[in-house]
């Protein structure tokens, strides 16, 4: 008999490319992982059989991931560039899934029209929806596409051992292995062995007459005749996994993944992190969820039996932390690496034949009849309505969820950043990227400056980054202190890096730059801010490398696309025959052994009706607990949370609309006040935590307590405030606080301020050194130096002056030695200095010696975010000495000195001060620095404090300090013997400028207190201005 | 037959042109002498140089040169009964000593040496270098101008090669005559004791170098002195004093570096160190303070830190003796004060604090700060904290402090 063309599966493809492949355009590069496939393959691109990179971690190696789908990115790039590439791996990816699934459930049914059916569901199933418009997970796709293909040719191999079959599976499963690693490890478990228990069940049938004359013994008779077989399928299935991805097994023996892992959602309770359990639960089984017990049963039959077993593994795997199981399942260290989404992904792609047959029976077969005859026509049309209604919903929820709630900072525009590289040789040094998201990868694509950071983190070597769960530098405020943490050692040793220039597209991040030393160089026109550091060096003309040998990379260039080219030629054939139908087929022997839908079990329709209430109630208990939690003036406490939340958010209309509706107060007042509040808590703070308690509830006031925690760049700010609520027509509302009235003395103000401008280069050429164009490095005076120790830290102290007649940039370094001179730790000065000094200015200073943070496995983590923290440095030996070598260089920049100390009242215990700004320049963030001496007037201490609300143009900020007891602080070394200015002896430059220093008028200024180990402080300001005018 | 003859005929002359070969080679050796042809000790550089010999050359002999650009093997040209070496390009362009040696099969014949010296028939280059490029006023200060003057090989010239150096400052162009030594021609141009840009420049034959500048700073400040300037002498908290220094200058009279940080230490009645910041603009300072909100008597001094200081002045504001009242709700639970009325019954600018200090039995339970608004501050007590009956309190604002009896406050 001649066969028809499939008319379903044509359908399926027509729809599924014209649906994804028009969706993708918008998708694809906002999804997590698509623009990193695209890196790789811009990587292959340039350098096919090099497999070292050096764009991203100060360089890695791509043999880190399986290359074909990114060499195919790459191969195609030549054709039409890297976005072509990589749209058309994705709708090719699209083609063999729906084929793929086709080709599945034939094997699985029997029945080329469920089939039909099955593929058309696959193209709109929302777990397929997701991992491509939503984590862009290119090469897992292809994989599991293939895998699916292969299995059809499995199974025949293993029925009839023709060795035509073999080869067609065994070259399908090397293009598997060849695109992602993970899938045919796991597929070998969870789908290929299911597959073989299915064939021996398949072939023991054929021996009797019914699945159910099946014994244990007449299937282990036919396991043993087809054993050779299955031995031989499975062993080269092992060996092509090793073979053709060697390279990639030798790496991860050579550089295991020892690093800490990195939080993933799909680790989480589900139940409580309820976001992760809608993106790695909710939507992955979508609309599968109400019919699970049909799927179960079916699988659950006998021929399907392991099949079933092999999906209650995946469904429980992918449940991640809800349970204990999956952790015990797999074990900490696989628990940790894997990420256990892919496991619901595989059960939902399994289920696919089954939700196939349920709609096939639905719409034409059995189910249909049945529940017209039970219900009648009307209950079935409106069942039917509903069923492709929600699955309907299901897909297009899953597919704009990237448009509503965005994952993605938005689209950044690369060409001023990448001209801006090109430009005077700024791609000498490296750079790193803030706020940009997964894009950062693309950026990386077109520039070959490189980045210490990077988006593949199994590929990180620093310790800096391996010791600590942060996935990348680039979005470091969203891991808390360690990413803080480790954003601030790369900013505050940037010279250990070669990193000179940060693109900052987040103003978060802007004090912690500023106050490690940075300054703003330029905005570009995509609006991204360029921050520099002076004092780097550039990185060297080679750099280092780990090499592998020429065979490795020769396996790593050539195996993948031969595995497709193999592939390619022994199946095209056959999908040329099917395709054309030319020719009479042979019936693939797995078409004898579908079922006949003639009876749909009646009290599966009863179950499946439980089924669907069980689930509606809970969708039911969801939504209300969500609605509850998110009704804004349903109570008094929920009125200030909603108030914070919507000033966090600065949706400033929202937050408005919970005062108490009053003309007099109206919106523009509200944003009034809002816009004249600056520093570091109204500006750059992220609510944190937020804990209400009421108190004098009455049924129409209360007074409403509110402790809030924010995360700012430099540290946790605790803040309780106090509101009173009113309840006015059932709603809660908040009565506004009084402002400040206070009013600066003049309208208007003029003011002369030094400004500066360096030409740098004047001639336009790139010859990189024009003498005369250098300037000289200003001159700086350490006048003290300490060190010290104090809580179980030991510290160098000191002060340093700008001596020179040009603004200098001080960075300081300071280094440790024990009694045998060797050198015991280094760092540099972070947040107590003020590193842009005017002409004569001086800043006191302290170093602290970090180290990497949680080096050692034992190290206990904080489980609360402190981005002021860090982990010392343990010394095996004792510091007696130290040395420091700072550099000045001409600063133009960040030199605003127009803050006055206006009053000060001293105790024993605090000072309380005023300050007042007598410029013309907003300050955000106010640091005080303040030095402690002895009553021999020699510097013991430096201490910080930065101050939460910023000082306005000429108006006050009143500040609190607390004196710190000093008893048990010793002091090791007082001298300023060891330190350099420029490369040069401290002492010698000094007395150059300064014959004699006037130490006794320096004295002079000091506050005289009667303090716990100390007599005398110092104070200094330190000024950080947000938006410079 | 035939086959093996012909072989053996082969084998045989082939022993016999490599035994001659053998023998003619050891007869040669033994005998030949070579005799240098080239006198001259000395070349221009840029010319081509050759070096002749005269003996018997049959077993092509070599030259070998140690040159300051490296080593290396010559093949000499024959002429007649002479054999020629000739040096090449880049060789004879470059100066120094060259040694020779003739090898004849790995052994040396003859050997000697010669001078490349600079071509002064060619072009005259200047390579110069000034630095540092600024430096301070007086006090023996100085910039160094070192400068190399080469033919157009680039080999620098002969010792004692004349040099014009030339600096202007000001009025004054100088011209020193150096001579080259070890190479360079170089000169210590010391800072005038006035600040300024010192304009630098050397010749030598006919070449010129461009125009090069040292920057001359001015010397560190010397003390000064300091002035003030106000609206009134009223301690209202809402005007501004402008400290400013006298022009500061150095040692030399030159006026300092525009940016100059100057700390304006302002000590107050409590002996509590206040601060003010200048940067200098044309050498003047200038420090705002915001007037106090009562009477006070400022002790001021400046400071260059580490460098010099001021003249030490005192300011005194005067209190402005503000007439505040005061009245209490019916629960006597708000307190209102104000209006405060200020020196000329003005009603004071909104912004001025006023403490209300709450004592029960003589013992302060808490301070409240309200910032006026209109002249008036307002005092809630709340019953939830101040559950006692009867208070007194302590109004305090602008410098002025007014004491309530006790006054009983209503409780729910």
């Amino acid at each position: 008999m001649k066969e028809t063309s499939n008319k379903y599966l044509i359908v399926a493809l027509l729809f599924g490319v014209i649906f994804h492949g028009s969706a993708i355009f918008f998708t694809l590069e906002n999804t997590y992982d698509a623009l990193i496939h695209m890196f790789f393959g811009n990587h292959y691109a340039s350098s096919w059989f090099e497999p070292w990179n050096y764009s991203w971690y100060t360089g890695f190696t791509v043999m880190g991931y399986p290359p074909l789908v990114h060499q195919t990115i790459g191969l195609l790039s030549y054709v039409g560039g890297l976005k072509f590439g990589m749209f058309t791996v994705a709708i090719t990816g699209i083609i063999l899934f729906i084929t793929g699934v086709f080709r599945y459930t034939v094997l699985i049914t029997g029945n080329r029209t469920v089939a039909g059916y099955a593929a058309i569901v696959a193209i709109l199933s929302s777990s397929f929806v997701e991992t491509l418009h939503i984590f862009g997970q290119l090469p897992s796709i292809i994989g599991v596409s293939v895998l699916m293909h292969a299995m059809p040719e499995i199974y025949l191999y293993i029925k009839t051992g023709r060795w035509k079959y073999f080869f067609t599976a065994t070259s399908l499963i090397a293009v598997t292995v060849c695109s992602h690693h993970v899938t045919p490890l796991f597929g070998m478990v969870f789908f290929i062995s299911p597959l073989i228990g299915m064939v021996i069940m398949d072939a023991s049938r054929e021996k009797v007459n019914s699945y159910k004359e099946i014994k244990f013994k007449l299937f282990f008779n036919t396991f043993l005749s087809l054993f050779k077989r299955i031995v031989l399928f499975c062993g080269s299935a092992v060996f092509l996994i090793v073979f053709c991805i060697l390279p990639y097994w030798i790496n991860s023996k050579a550089n295991p993944i020892t690093q800490v892992p990195i939080p993933h959602g799909s680790r989480d309770n589900f139940l409580e992190v309820t976001s992760s359990g809608l993106m790695f639960f909710l939507i992955p089984w979508g609309i599968l969820l109400f019919i699970l017990p049909y799927i179960f049963y079916r699988y659950y039959s006998k021929r399907y039996i392991f099949f079933g077993l092999s999906i209650t593994l995946l469904t429980i795997l992918g449940t991640g932390g809800t349970t204990p199981i999956p952790l015990k399942m797999l074990g900490e260290t696989a628990f940790n690496i894997l990420t256990l989404d892919r496991f619901t992904l595989w059960a939902s792609i399994m289920s696919l034949p089954i939700f196939g047959e349920f709609v096939y029976r639905l719409v034409e077969g059995d189910l249909k009849t049945a529940l017209q005859n039970k219900f009648g026509t009307v209950y079935h049309r409106v069942l039917g309505g509903l069923f492709a209604g929600s699955f309907l919903l299901f897909t297009v929820f899953t597919i704009t969820l990237g448009y509503f709630r965005p994952l993605q900072p938005d689209k950044i525009n690369f060409l001023p950043i990448v001209n801006f590289l090109n430009q005077d040789q700024h791609d000498q040094w490296r750079f790193l990227p803030l706020g940009f998201g997964d894009q950062m990868a693309l950026l990386s694509t077109q520039t070959k400056a490189m980045t210490v950071d990077g988006n593949y983190h199994s590929a990180r070597r620093l310790p800096e980054l391996t010791t600590r769960a942060v996935e990348r530098l680039e979005n470091s405020k969203f891991r808390g202190v360690e990413g803080i943490g480790s954003l601030q050692q790369f900013l505050t040793v940037p010279e250990k890096y070669n990193l000179k220039y940060v693109f900052s597209n987040d103003k978060f991040y802007d004090p912690i730059l500023y106050f490690c030393g940075w300054h703003r160089l330029t905005q570009l026109e995509n609006g991204i801010m360029v921050w520099e550091k002076l004092n780097v060096q550039p990185l060297s003309k080679i750099l280092p490398k780990e090499d592998v040998s020429v065979v490795l990379k020769l396996m790593w260039g050539i195996i993948p696309l031969l595995t497709v080219l193999i592939a390619f030629i022994l199946n095209i054939q056959m999908i040329w025959l099917q395709a054309l139908k030319i020719k009479v087929l042979d019936k693939p022997a797995f078409l004898n052994h579908g079922v006949a839908y003639t009876s749909f079990k009646s009290w599966m329709i009863k179950l499946l009706h439980i089924w669907t209430g069980i689930v509606l109630i809970f969708f039911g208990i969801g939504i209300y607990f969500t609605y509850i939690k998110n009704a804004t003036q349903i109570s008094p406490e929920n009125v200030v949370k909603s108030y914070y939340d919507a000033l966090d958010f600065k949706f400033y209309e929202k937050a408005h609309s919970y005062i108490v509706p009053d003309k007099e107060y109206s919106l523009a007042q509200f944003m009034l006040e809002i816009s004249v509040s600056d520093g570091i808590l109204n500006s750059y703070g992220k609510l944190d935590a937020i804990e209400t308690t009421i108190k004098n509830n009455s049924t129409k006031k209360a007074k409403v307590i509110a402790k809030t925690k924010w995360i700012t760049p430099l540290e946790i700010i605790e803040k309780t405030y106090t509101h009173e609520v009113e309840k006015i027509k059932g709603k809660w509302y908040i009565i506004p606080d009084k402002k400040d009235t206070d009013l600066p003395p003049d309208e208007f103000i003029a003011t002369n301020v030094n400004s500066y401008y360096k030409q740098g280069r004047r001639k336009i050429s790139t010859q990189q050194t024009y003498h005369d164009d250098i300037l000289r490095q200003p001159d700086l005076e350490i006048i003290k130096a300490n060190l010290v120790y104090f809580d179980n830290k030991y510290m160098i102290i000191g002060e340093v002056q700008n001596i020179d007649n040009v603004p200098a940039d001080v960075v300081l370094k300071a280094s440790l030695y024990d009694d045998k001179d060797k050198m015991l730790g280094t760092f540099n000065a972070k947040y107590v200095i003020k590193h842009k000094l005017m002409p004569k200015e001086t800043t006191s200073f302290r170093v602290n010696f970090e180290d990497i943070a949680w080096l050692n496995a034992t190290d206990v983590k904080p489980t609360s975010f402190n981005p002021d923290e860090f982990t010392d440095k343990n010394f095996n030996n004792k510091p007696v000495t130290f040395d420091i070598q700072s550099a000045g260089n001409v600063a133009i920049s960040d030199l605003y000195t127009s803050v006055a100390i206006s009053d000060l009242v001293v105790s024993d215990k605090e000072i309380k001060g005023t300050l007042f700004n007598y410029g013309i320049q907003e300050v955000t963030v106010p640091e005080i620095l303040i030095s402690y001496y002895n009553d021999k007037k020699e510097l013991i201490y430096v201490d910080h404090k930065f101050l939460k609300e910023g000082v306005r143009i000429q108006r006050k900020q009143y500040f609190t300090y607390s004196f710190l007891n000093l008893s048990t602080l010793k002091s090791l070394k007082y001298s300023t013997a060891n330190c350099f200015v420029n490369g040069i002896s401290n002492e010698a430059i000094a007395r150059d400028v300064i014959k004699k220093r006037r130490t006794s008028e320096e004295e002079e200024q000091l506050q005289k207190v009667n303090g716990k180990g100390f007599s005398y402080i110092k104070i200094e300001l330190n000024n950080y201005i947000g938006n410079p005018k | 037959m035939i086959k093996r003859k012909l072989y053996i005929i082969i084998l045989v002359s082939i022993a016999l042109v490599l035994l001659s070969v053998t023998l003619l080679d050891e007869k040669s050796t033994s005998k030949n002498t070579f005799s240098c042809l080239t006198n001259q000790e000395s070349f221009a550089a840029g010319k081509p140089i050759t070096i002749e010999f005269k003996g018997n050359y049959e077993n092509k002999p070599q030259l070998f040169i140690i040159h300051s650009l490296g080593r290396t093997l010559l093949d000499g040209v024959l002429k007649n009964d002479t054999i020629q070496f000739n040096l090449p390009k880049n060789y004879t362009n470059k100066t120094g000593l060259v040694s020779w040696f003739l090898i004849e099969n790995n052994e040396e014949k003859a050997k000697g040496n010669f001078q490349i010296v600079p071509n002064d028939k060619t072009k005259t280059n200047l390579e110069s270098y000034l630095g540092p490029p600024s430096t301070l006023a007086g006090d023996n200060h100085f910039v160094m101008f070192v400068t190399i003057p080469t033919d157009d090989f680039d080999n620098p010239k002969l010792e004692n090669t004349n040099v014009a150096i030339k600096h202007q400052f000001l009025n004054a162009i100088a011209t020193d005559n150096k001579k080259t030594k070890d190479f360079i021609a170089w000169k210590n141009i010391y800072a005038p004791t006035k600040s300024g840009i010192v304009l630098i420049s050397a010749s030598c034959n006919e070449a010129l170098t461009k125009e090069f500048d040292a920057v001359i700073y001015p010397s560190i400040a010397t003390d000064f002195t300091i002035s003030y300037k106000r609206n009134h002498e009223f301690a209202d908290g809402n005007q501004i004093t402008k400290l400013t220094t006298s022009t500061l200058k150095d040692k030399f009279g030159n006026t300092v570096s525009d940016g100059t940080m100057v700390t304006f230490i302002i000590k107050n009645k409590e002996n509590a160190i206040l601060k003010t910041f200048g940067t200098t603009i044309e050498g003047i300072a200038t420090g705002q303070i915001l007037h106090p909100e009562k009477e006070e008597n400022y002790t001021i001094k400046a400071f260059v830190n580490g460098i010099s200081k001021s003249n030490s002045i005192e300011i005194a504001y005067k209190s402005i003796n503000p007439t505040v009242e005061f009245s209490f709700s019916k629960d006597n639970r708000t307190i209102i004060v104000g209006p405060i009325k200020s020196f000329m019954n003005q009603i004071v600018p909104d912004g001025i604090k006023v403490n209300l200090n709450i004592y029960h039995k003589d013992k302060l339970v808490e301070t409240i700060t309200e910032n006026s608004n209109k002249g008036k501050a307002e005092f809630y007590l709340s019953p939830e904290f101040y559950k006692e009956k009867s208070y007194r309190f302590e109004i305090e604002t602008l410098g002025k402090t007014i004491k309530t009896k006790e006054i009983n406050v209503v409780n729910q």
